[in-house]
């Protein structure tokens, strides 16, 4: 395993609790919307190859809120400015589901940010023929349902899901959704700019999807793939919404085929 | 000292029986609307604003009336226009709209205009409530139940500016922004209706019904806590160097009256209908996320001991959530309440849903005869 250490950075008056580990060029990883799951196998495999950046979003986990952060392009406005602050240009980024939506919104915004991009299980694009499931009006353990395919063949599903979970981690996750309906309440879990902008990205991107996907349809993975020049769409097999936690094998061997 | 007693009924649409109800998660919000037949719903109408204007001629001080969306419980869908109704159809009981729900409008000074024509027609009658909605509101509108706070104050602040300060004036919230608010009417009474804020129980709303000098309407919530909160808002207000009398205080609760005390038992059985399946739901439904603070969380458990759906009949008596007797019977229940309380308004909940007309009208009578004069001294 590779070591990593939490660091906190301060973006122009924010702290933003960041994980770092690894050897090699910069890559930014962007987590979804239940927020930072921590060092799991598939970011150490990313870790292997690349200096990983794996920060806790503004308002999640132990990072700070900006008052004025309250949608998702403002959110990418920060990462700019937290790209900005540590000396980062040009590296790869990968974002899960709406970690996805935040770097897509970047590299369509801002070209300069990001050499190569991963979009795994997206959210960003309103689907034409299915729905991306209502997360919010749902516990979080149906969520935690919807969200994998088959649970048992997660290796790492126990010990990241499947334990008790102390009233601070409760209060953390609780904290995590209330900035997730934040952000991405109304229009839910898409911007209709998004599809337009996406002309813009010019830097070579890979669309990572669970086939069984319930939460965010393939379709949109196909949606993001039309949009963007150049780009290409890996489907797995018997895979769920976050094939780096249900198919890991799978995920770094593609993840890194693209990054490299 | 006297009490301001005030009949208020949610005109639920009651012909949903439990079979039925039980099928869907939550009679709110999800439950199909393919249920309701507009055309029974205008026989209920009529019946409960014939109830409306009897509670008048019999001597309530007040009609209270309120809203809440996609749920058959209650049929009132907009304070304002059953408080238009009202105020043509009354003459001297004063309309209690508890409330129009602030966060969950677009158009503050449309509301301010709406409630300033309700004080214009009603001459003045209009006591005006502010509510957040409760969870399920924030579905049904597709507000951002994070931002229901901040709206619920931002709304608030604008009406009150509208209705005090001579227009045109610009305004530039975070969640509201007007060139030119200037809207012809304005309300009767100076400098504005009265405001009523009710509580479930959150420490914040307490604060800033103490800031504004606003009466707090505890809604069905155990007596001791009610004390408490009441209590809270005493200390407070002796704080910031004012006396907070029973004006600041209303309490509102189910109540039922018929000739004794057994025949009483027998028809408030109708109020276990509005106690069952119209409070149930997932609990996303009632407190989607960021709806509640953490301290509100906290507070609104502690409101009761267990959930009303899950309490009996006598229970409900037993934690005064629903007050049932014979007129002797429930003068000296809502003695004690007021006594206990310090309250200057009690908000009676006497529609139960399936209570029929005549229960109803005999109930709304006997209050009216028996037991509101009786609690004046």
């Amino acid at each position: 395993m590779v070591a990593f250490t939490e660091e906190i950075v301060d973006v122009g008056g924010t702290k933003v609790h960041t994980l770092k580990g690894g050897t090699g060029e910069p890559l930014l990883v962007l987590h979804g919307a239940g927020g930072n799951n921590g060092w799991l196998k598939s970011i150490d495999a990313l870790a292997d190859k690349y200096t990983v950046y794996y920060p806790s979003h503004p308002g999640y986990g132990e990072s700070e809120r900006p008052d004025w952060l309250e949608t998702i392009p403002d959110m990418a406005a920060f990462y700019t400015w937290y790209l900005e602050t540590l000396g980062l240009e040009g590296i790869r980024a990968v974002g899960f589901s709406m970690g996805g939506w935040i770097a897509s919104e970047i590299a369509a915004t801002c070209g300069h940010s990001f050499s190569k991009l991963m979009l795994v299980g997206s959210v960003g694009i309103k689907p034409n023929v299915g729905e991306i499931a209502d997360l919010f009006i749902i516990s979080p353990a149906q969520v935690l349902d919807l969200m994998f395919h088959d649970p048992s063949q997660a290796p790492e599903y126990q010990a990241v899901y499947g334990r008790e979970f102390t009233p601070e981690e409760m209060m953390v996750a609780e904290g995590n959704r209330e900035m997730a309906v934040r952000l991405c309440w109304k229009p839910y879990m898409h911007d209709a700019r998004l599809t337009s902008l996406l002309a813009r990205v010019n830097i070579p991107t890979r669309m990572v999807w669970g086939k069984n996907d319930q939460i965010v349809p393939v379709e949109c993975g196909e949606m993001f793939n039309k949009a963007i020049k150049g780009s290409d769409l890996v489907v797995i097999d018997n895979c769920g919404h976050s094939p780096q936690v249900e198919k890991p094998d799978e995920f770094i061997k593609t993840a890194l085929d693209f990054l490299a | 000292m006297s009490l301001d007693v005030y009949y208020f009924t949610e005109m639920p649409y009651h012909y949903i029986d439990d079979e039925l109800a039980e099928q869907w998660p939550s009679l709110r919000l999800t439950f199909p609307n393919s249920y309701f037949d507009p055309n029974k719903a205008t026989d209920l109408f009529k019946r409960y604003l014939d109830e409306f204007q009897y509670a008048e001629e019999v001597g309530f001080q007040g009609l209270m009336i309120n809203e809440h969306h996609n749920t058959p419980s209650c049929m009132d869908v907009e304070v304002n226009i059953t408080g238009g109704i009202l105020a043509r159809m009354t003459s001297k009981a004063k309309i209690l709209m508890l409330g129009n729900m602030l966060p969950t409008s677009d158009n503050p000074p449309r509301l301010a205009e709406e409630i300033a024509m309700l004080d214009v027609i009603s001459g003045g009658r209009i006591v005006s409530g502010f509510v957040r909605g409760i969870g399920i509101e924030s579905w049904a509108s597709n507000t951002n139940p994070i931002h229901n706070r901040e709206r619920f104050e931002e709304c608030h602040d604008l009406i009150i500016k509208t209705w005090t300060t001579p227009g045109p004036f610009r305004w530039e919230g975070k969640h509201y922004q007007y060139r030119a608010v200037n809207p012809w009417m304005v309300p009767v009474q100076k400098p504005h209706p009265p405001a009523w804020v009710p509580g479930t129980g959150s420490p914040e709303t307490v604060e800033w019904a103490v800031k504004h000098r606003y009466t707090y309407a505890a809604f069905l919530t155990e007596l001791s806590r009610a004390k408490e909160l009441f209590g809270s808002y005493r200390d407070q207000a002796a704080q910031a160097g004012w006396e907070a009398g029973p004006d600041k205080f209303a309490f509102m609760i189910c109540a039922h009256v018929n000739e004794t005390d057994e025949k009483a038992q027998e028809s408030g059985k109708a109020f276990m209908w509005r106690m069952g399946h119209p409070l149930k739901g997932p609990r996303e439904y009632w407190a989607p996320p960021g709806y509640f603070s953490q301290a509100g969380v906290a507070a609104n458990a502690a409101r009761r001991q267990k959930p009303m759906n899950q309490m009996s009949y006598e229970e409900l008596q037993e934690h005064n959530h629903l007050v049932v007797g014979s007129p002797e019977t429930v003068i000296k229940k809502l003695r004690h309440i007021k006594e206990e309380l310090g309250i200057g308004s009690l908000l009676l909940e006497t529609q139960g849903g399936p209570l029929s007309h005549e229960d109803t009208m005999r109930s709304i009578k006997l209050m009216g005869e028996e037991v509101i004069p009786a609690l004046q001294d």
